[in-house]
C-alpha cells in the first residue's frame, strides 16, 4: 500500500485540517443518530400517549422547547456538517494543489530521455483525470470510509450493550460481505488500469489531432482522424462499461446480504421475543438502527471499488512523482555565478542514443567571440552535438568544456543562463510577441525587447501588426509565417545576452536579405559572445572562423571557407551545387 | 472572439438557457426505450422495496405476539424475496443506465471531435490547445450522469412526491398547506444559492481550462524551459494558475456546499411547524392527533425527494458549466465547409487559374490584392520573396484552407469553392513548413499520405526522398516508434519523412511550402533528382528560400507588395534584372 503512505505524505500540511475534518464527520455521525429524538420525544408525549392533550395543557412550554430543540439541533449538526465538508475541501484542495505543483516541477526538470518516453497526452491525464482520482480518494473514499467504521462500530457496541445474543446474529452475516468485497478488490484492479490507459489514449489521439491539424487539413484526413478517434472513444466507453458492470455483477450480493440484516433482525428477534431473550423496546432500539450496519456493509463495496480506481490512478502520478532527471547538478559541481566568457572544447566526445552511436571521437576548440559554423547531411549529427553544450544530454566518452571546465561540473543552471538557443523545431507560446521574446528575463523593458527584435530583423513586421509588440500570438506560433517564428525565435535567444549563442537551422526559411541583416547584426552585437550555427546554406557559414562538416557523427572537414574550399569535399560540393549557374549570368 | 491565452479566461459567447438542455435531450432521445425501461424497473424497485416495512409491521402486530414461529419464518423469507426483487430490479436498471450514460458521452465527444475536425485553421490558432483538449477529454467525461441517471431521478422524485402529496392532501389539506409553504422558502434560498454558485463553477471551469493550457504548453516547450533557465519562473505561473483554480473551487463548494444543509433546516422547520400548527393553532377543534402523527411522517417523506432534487441540482449547476462549454464549441461556426449543392471534383488534370483574387487574414489588411495567374497542368511555379508577403497564402487560398475575399480560383475551370473540400485536397499534396509527426511507427506516419499503402509502396517513396537509407539503419527500420515531440528524428529526417507521406498520396497537385528547409544541401540534390521524375505530370508550387531549389522550375513568380512584382522563367528573370535578380546574386557567395 504505497499508494496510502505517499498520500499520508502529500497530505503534509494539511494533515491537521483532514484528521480534524475526520473527527467532525464522526461527530456529525453521531448527531445524525440523536436526530430523531425530538421528534420522537414530541409524538410519544404529546401525540400517541393516552394523555397527549394533557401533557399539552400541562407543559405547553415543554412542547416548545421540544420544537426548539429540533430546530435547533439541526442547525447545530447542518453548521457542524458543512464545517465538516469544507475543512474536507480545504485539505483535500491544499493537497492537490502541492501534488500538481510538485508534477509540474518534475515534468519541467525531466531530460529528453523522459521526453522521449512519455507522450504529452498521457502526462497531461497524469495531472488532470488521474489527479482527479486522488483528489476522490481523500475528500471522499476515505472520509466514507472512517464515517461508515465508525457507525458501524459504534452501532455494533450498541447492539451488545442492548442484547449480545441479538448483536451476535446480526454480525453473523457480514464474514459474506468481506467474502465478496475481497473477491471483488481482486478482479476490479486490472480493470482501474486499463480504464486509465484507455483515458491516457483517448487523450493523447485527441491532443495530437489538435496539435497536428494542419496535416490533417493539407491531407484531408478528417474522416481517417474521426474514426481513429471513435475506436479510442469506443474502447475507453467499453472500458468504462466493463468497469462499471463489473461492480455491477457484485453488488447485488452485497446488497441482499445487507438486505438479509433486516430479515435477520425479524426472523432472529422475532424467535427471540417468541422466547423472551427479547423484549420489544430492546427489539425496536435495534431494528430501528438497523440501516447504521447495513449502510456500511453495502458502501464498502462502493469505497473499494473507488479504492481501485485510486490505486491506478495514484500508481502513475507517483512514477512522475518521485522520477529523477539522469542529468541533474552534481553535488561537487563548480559554483560560479560568473558570466562565462564562452570558450568551447570538445575532447574524444562520444555520443550514444541507445546502442547507436551518434557521435563518435568529435574534438574541436572554439574561443571566447569566435563563430563556428556546423553542416552535414541529415542526420550526420549535428543538432545532437550542439544538444552536449547545455547539457540535454550527456556525453558517452569524452569531454564537452565550456571556460575550460567540463560542463558535467557546473551547475545545470548557471550554465544554461550563459547559453541562448534557438532550437530547429520553433516553438512559441501563446503570450504577447513581448512576452515571447522576454522569455528569458520578463522583466526585460520594452526597448531592450524592440532592440532584440530588430538585432534579429523582426521588427519590422511585428511593428506592423495592429497590436505591435502587444499582439498575441497562438501555441507554435501559428499564425506567423516560418520565417517570423524563426525571427522570434532568435530575437529570444539574443535578448538573453548569452555567452554562447547556438543557432540550429534558424535562418533556413528567411529570405537571404533578412539573413544579411541578421548576420550583420550577429557580428555587431554588443556583448562578447560565442556563436555556433548549424547551417544548410554556404551564405550562413562562409563567415564563420571554423566551419565543422560532419558525416556520420564524426568530423570529416574542418576549416575556414577558403580552406575548405580547397579541400574539395563535403563543402566544396555543396558550395558548388548552390553556386551553380553563377559565374555565366552575375559575375 | 479574439485570440486567447493561458491565464486569460474565455467569454463565454452565449450564456446558457434551456435550449441548451432541449439540445442534451437530443442525444439522451436516442436511448429513450432503454431509459423509460429503466425507469418502469425503478418503479417497481421502488414499490417492492416498500413492502418490506410492511410485512414486518405485519409480523410484530401478529405474529410475533401470537408465537407463530412457522409463520415468521415464512415471513423471513417473503423479506427476503422482496428484498431481492428490488435488488435485481435496480441491478438491471443501473446497468442500462451505464451503458445508456457511457453511450451519451460516446456520441457526444463524437459529434464534438467531428465538429473540430471542420473547424478552420483559425479555430486553432486562436486558442491555446490544452482548452480545446480539456473540453473533448475531461468536460465530456463530467456531465455524463448528469444526463443519464440524473434526469431519470429527477422525474423518479417528482413522482415521488407527487404521490405523497396525494396522500397528504387525503389527510389533511389545511397541514398539506403548511408543509408546502416550506416550498417558496426553499426556492428562495436555492435560488440565492444558484445565483452565485453558478458563476463560481463557470469560474471554475474557466480556471480550470486556464491551467491545463499552461500545463500542454510547458509539456511541449520542456527544453525551451530548461535552456532559458526558466523553471523557477514558470513554476511560479503555474503556481499562480493553481491558486487560482484552488480558490474558485473552494468558492464553489462554498456555495455548493450550502444547499444540503439548507434543505435540512428547512425540512426541520415544515415538521416543526406541523407539530405548532397542528397541535397549537388547530387542535383540538379541527383535528385528530392520528392525522398530525400521519402527516409530520408524510412531511419527512415529502421533503425526502426536495433534499435528493437538491443534490441533483447541485450537481447540475456543476455540469452545467462544461455543458455549457461543449455546446459552445458544437457551436463554433465553420468558415470553410462544403457548399450545399457542392459536388466532387472530378479526377483533375491540375489547370490552375488566379482571378482577381484578393484576400486578408484580418479584415481591411490585405494581404493579397487583385491577384491573377494562369498555371497549366504539369508546370512547376516557384513562389520567392520576402517573408511575410504571402507566399504561403497563396497555397493555402489554393487548398481552401481560407476563402478569398474577392474573385475567384479554379482548378481545370472549376471553382474551387463549389466542389467538395474532401474532392480538392485529396487531390493534392500539400506539404507545409510543420512537419508534425504523430506517435506511431515511422510507416504509420508515412502511410498518412495514402492509407491503403503496402509497405513496399512506402519504401519507394522514401527511397525517393532519400529517406530509407537512415530509417533502415535505425534498430526497428520503418517500424521504428517514434513521437510527436521526440529527439528520435532530427529536423531534417522529420522533413524527409513528410515528404514520403506527401509523395505517397500521389497528388495531381504538389504543394512544397518550405519542404526542406532543414534538408542538407547535398541531400537535397539527390531529392532533387528524384523529385524532377515526379514533379512530371504534376502540377506544383514550391515556395523555398534556397534559390537552387527553385531555379529549374518552369515559372518564377516573385511576390511582393500584395501581388506578383514579376514573373517569369529563371533566366527570363535574370535577365530584367529586377527583384528577382537582387535575389540572386545576393545569394551568390564566391
Amino acid at each position: 500500500m504505497f499508494q496510502i503512505k505517499w498520500l499520508w505524505y502529500s497530505l503534509k500540511g494539511y494533515r491537521k485540517f483532514y484528521i480534524t475534518a475526520l473527527f467532525l464527520s464522526l461527530l456529525c455521525n453521531v448527531l445524525y443518530l440523536t436526530t430523531p429524538y425530538f421528534s420522537k420525544e414530541i409524538v410519544d408525549t404529546y401525540i400517541t400517549s393516552e394523555n397527549a392533550r394533557q401533557n399539552l395543557e400541562n407543559n405547553r412550554n415543554g412542547f416548545i422547547m421540544l420544537l426548539v430543540g429540533m430546530i435547533g439541533f439541526t442547525l447545530l449538526r447542518t453548521i457542524m456538517q458543512y464545517s465538516c465538508n469544507m475543512t474536507y475541501e480545504i485539505s483535500s484542495q491544499g493537497m492537490i494543489y502541492k501534488i500538481r505543483n510538485k508534477l509540474f516541477e518534475r515534468v519541467q526538470n525531466q531530460d529528453m530521455n523522459f521526453y522521449d518516453k512519455n507522450r504529452t497526452g498521457d502526462l497531461m491525464t497524469r495531472l488532470t483525470g488521474d489527479l482527479d482520482a486522488v483528489r476522490h480518494a481523500v475528500s471522499w473514499v476515505f472520509k466514507g470510509m472512517v464515517e461508515s467504521a465508525s457507525l458501524f462500530v459504534a452501532s455494533m457496541v450498541y447492539f451488545f450493550m442492548i442484547n449480545w445474543k441479538m448483536a451476535l446474529l446480526l454480525l453473523s452475516v457480514t464474514p459474506f460481505i468481506f467474502v465478496f468485497t475481497v473477491a471483488f478488490k481482486r478482479v476490479a484492479g486490472p480493470v482501474y488500469v486499463n480504464l486509465r490507459e484507455k483515458l491516457s489514449k483517448l487523450n493523447t489521439d485527441a491532443q495530437e489531432n489538435i496539435s497536428g491539424n494542419r496535416v490533417v487539413k493539407a491531407f484531408a484526413r478528417e474522416e481517417f482522424e474521426k474514426e481513429k478517434f471513435d475506436n479510442s472513444n469506443r474502447e475507453f466507453s467499453a472500458a468504462n462499461k466493463k468497469a462499471a458492470l463489473l461492480w455491477l455483477k457484485f453488488s447485488p450480493f452485497m446488497d441482499t446480504f445487507a438486505h438479509t440484516l433486516s430479515a435477520v433482525m425479524l426472523l432472529g428477534g422475532g424467535m427471540f421475543l417468541i422466547n423472551g431473550t427479547l423484549t420489544m423496546g430492546e427489539y425496536i432500539a435495534i431494528s430501528g438502527l438497523i440501516w447504521a450496519i447495513a449502510n456500511p456493509m453495502r458502501n464498502l463495496g462502493i469505497y473499494v471499488n473507488d479504492l481501485q480506481r485510486f490505486m491506478a490512478s495514484s500508481m502513475k502520478i507517483i512514477e512522475i512523482y518521485y522520477s529523477q532527471p539522469t542529468i541533474v547538478d552534481r553535488t561537487d559541481a563548480v559554483d560560479s555565478t560568473e558570466r562565462l566568457k564562452g570558450e568551447i572544447e570538445f575532447k574524444n566526445v562520444s555520443f550514444k542514443y541507445g546502442k547507436n552511436e551518434v557521435l563518435s571521437d568529435i574534438s574541436f576548440k572554439v574561443a571566447p567571440g569566435e563563430t563556428v559554423a556546423i553542416m552535414g547531411e541529415t542526420g550526420s549529427g549535428k543538432t545532437t552535438l550542439i544538444n552536449l553544450i547545455p547539457r540535454f544530454y550527456d556525453v558517452a566518452q569524452g569531454e564537452v568544456l565550456v571556460d575550460g571546465v567540463n560542463v558535467r561540473m557546473r551547475k545545470l543552471k548557471q550554465l544554461r543562463r550563459n547559453i541562448g538557443m534557438a532550437t530547429q523545431d520553433v516553438l512559441l507560446y501563446s503570450d504577447t510577441i513581448d512576452g515571447n521574446i522576454a522569455y528569458g528575463d520578463s522583466s526585460m523593458p520594452e526597448e531592450d525587447v524592440k532592440k532584440y527584435a530588430e538585432l534579429a530583423a523582426a521588427d519590422s513586421f511585428i511593428s506592423k501588426m495592429p497590436d505591435g509588440y502587444e499582439t498575441l500570438i497562438g501555441e507554435r506560433g501559428v499564425g506567423l509565417s516560418g520565417g517570423q517564428k524563426q525571427r522570434i525565435s532568435l530575437a529570444r535567444a539574443l535578448a538573453v545576452k548569452p555567452s554562447i549563442l547556438i543557432l540550429d537551422d534558424t535562418t533556413s526559411a528567411v529570405d537571404m536579405e533578412t539573413e544579411a541583416h541578421i548576420q550583420e547584426s550577429l557580428r555587431n552585437l554588443d556583448f562578447n559572445c560565442t556563436k555556433i550555427i548549424i547551417a544548410q546554406r554556404i551564405s550562413s557559414t562562409k563567415d564563420a572562423d571554423k566551419i565543422i562538416i560532419l558525416k556520420d557523427g564524426r568530423i570529416a572537414e574542418m576549416g575556414t571557407h577558403d580552406e575548405l574550399l580547397k579541400n574539395k569535399g563535403y563543402y566544396y560540393e555543396v558550395f558548388t551545387l548552390q553556386n551553380e549557374g553563377f559565374g555565366k549570368e552575375a559575375v | 472572439m479574439a485570440r486567447n491565452r493561458y491565464d486569460v479566461d474565455e467569454v463565454l459567447e452565449t450564456p446558457f438557457d434551456f435550449g441548451h438542455l432541449k439540445r442534451a435531450f437530443v442525444y439522451m432521445k436516442k436511448y429513450r426505450k432503454k431509459m423509460i425501461i429503466a425507469f418502469i424497473l425503478s418503479v417497481f424497485a421502488a414499490v417492492s422495496g416498500l413492502l418490506g416495512p410492511m410485512i414486518t409491521k405485519y409480523a410484530l402486530d401478529h405474529t410475533i405476539p401470537e408465537g407463530n414461529k412457522k409463520e415468521l419464518v415464512l415471513l423471513a423469507i417473503l423479506l427476503v424475496g422482496t428484498f431481492m426483487i428490488a435488488v435485481v430490479l435496480s441491478n438491471i436498471r443501473s446497468r442500462i443506465m451505464t451503458v445508456v450514460g457511457q453511450d451519451i458521452i460516446f456520441d457526444i465527444r463524437k459529434d464534438l471531435f467531428a465538429h473540430l475536425q471542420k473547424l478552420p485553421f483559425q479555430y486553432y490558432d486562436d486558442r491555446p490547445h490544452g482548452k480545446i483538449l480539456i473540453r473533448v477529454v475531461n468536460y465530456v467525461n463530467s456531465v455524463s450522469d448528469m444526463l443519464s441517471n440524473g434526469f431519470i431521478n429527477v422525474i423518479l422524485e417528482l413522482l415521488n412526491m407527487v404521490f405523497i402529496l396525494v396522500f397528504m392532501l387525503i389527510t389533511s389539506v389545511k397541514l398539506t398547506l403548511v408543509v408546502l409553504a416550506g416550498l417558496p422558502l426553499f426556492a428562495i434560498v436555492m435560488f440565492s444559492i444558484k445565483k452565485h454558485q453558478r458563476r463560481a463553477w463557470q469560474d471554475n471551469s474557466n480556471k480550470s481550462s486556464n491551467m491545463n493550457a499552461y500545463l500542454q504548453e510547458n509539456i511541449m516547450g520542456a527544453r525551451v524551459t530548461q535552456i532559458f533557465v526558466r523553471e523557477e519562473e514558470n513554476a511560479a505561473i503555474f503556481d499562480r494558475l493553481s491558486k487560482k483554480y484552488r480558490k474558485s473551487w473552494m468558492r464553489a463548494v462554498l456555495f455548493s456546499n450550502l444547499v444540503w444543509p439548507s434543505t435540512d433546516n428547512i425540512s426541520t422547520l415544515v415538521r416543526a411547524a406541523i407539530f405548532a400548527v397542528g397541535l397549537l393553532v388547530m387542535a383540538p377543534a379541527a383535528i385528530s392527533l392520528g392525522t398530525i402523527a400521519a402527516m409530520t411522517s408524510y412531511a419527512s417523506q415529502f421533503w425526502q425527494p426536495i433534499m435528493n432534487l437538491s443534490n441533483i441540482f447541485n450537481n447540475f449547476i456543476n455540469n452545467i458549466a462544461y455543458l455549457e462549454r461543449i455546446f459552445e464549441t458544437l457551436d463554433e461556426p465553420v468558415d470553410i465547409d462544403d457548399k450545399p449543392n457542392a459536388h466532387k471534383m472530378k479526377d483533375i488534370t491540375g489547370n490552375i487559374s488566379f482571378e482577381d483574387v484578393t484576400f486578408a487574414y484580418e479584415e481591411g489588411k490585405n494581404v493579397l490584392e487583385n491577384v491573377s495567374f494562369d498555371v497549366k497542368a504539369g508546370e512547376s511555379i516557384a513562389l520567392v520573396g520576402p517573408t511575410g508577403a504571402g507566399k504561403s497564402t497563396i497555397v493555402s487560398l489554393l487548398s481552401r484552407f481560407y476563402d478569398v475575399n474577392k474573385g475567384r480560383i479554379t482548378i481545370d475551370g472549376e471553382d474551387i469553392s463549389e466542389v467538395t473540400l474532401n474532392s480538392l485536397r485529396s487531390q493534392m499534396g500539400i506539404m507545409l513548413q510543420d512537419s508534425f509527426i504523430f506517435s506511431g511507427t515511422i510507416a504509420d506516419n508515412i502511410r498518412y499520405g495514402r492509407l491503403d499503402a503496402t509497405d513496399e509502396e512506402i519504401r519507394n517513396a522514401c527511397k525517393t526522398v532519400c529517406a530509407d537509407e537512415f530509417i533502415s539503419e535505425m534498430k526497428n527500420g520503418y517500424r521504428t516508434e517514434v513521437n510527436e515531440r521526440g529527439s528520435m528524428l532530427s529536423g531534417g529526417q522529420k522533413q524527409l519523412i513528410s515528404f514520403a507521406r506527401t509523395l505517397l498520396s500521389d497528388p495531381k497537385i504538389l504543394v512544397l511550402d518550405e519542404a526542406t528547409s532543414s534538408i542538407d544541401a547535398k541531400t537535397e540534390r539527390l531529392l532533387q533528382q528524384g523529385l524532377n521524375e515526379l514533379l512530371k505530370g504534376r502540377t506544383s508550387f514550391i515556395i523555398a528560400h534556397r534559390l537552387s531549389t527553385i531555379k529549374n522550375c518552369d515559372k518564377i513568380m516573385y511576390i511582393n507588395n500584395k501581388g506578383i512584382t514579376e514573373c517569369g522563367s529563371h533566366e527570363e528573370l535574370l535577365a530584367k534584372k529586377g527583384d528577382y535578380y537582387h535575389l540572386y546574386t545576393s545569394q551568390h557567395i564566391a
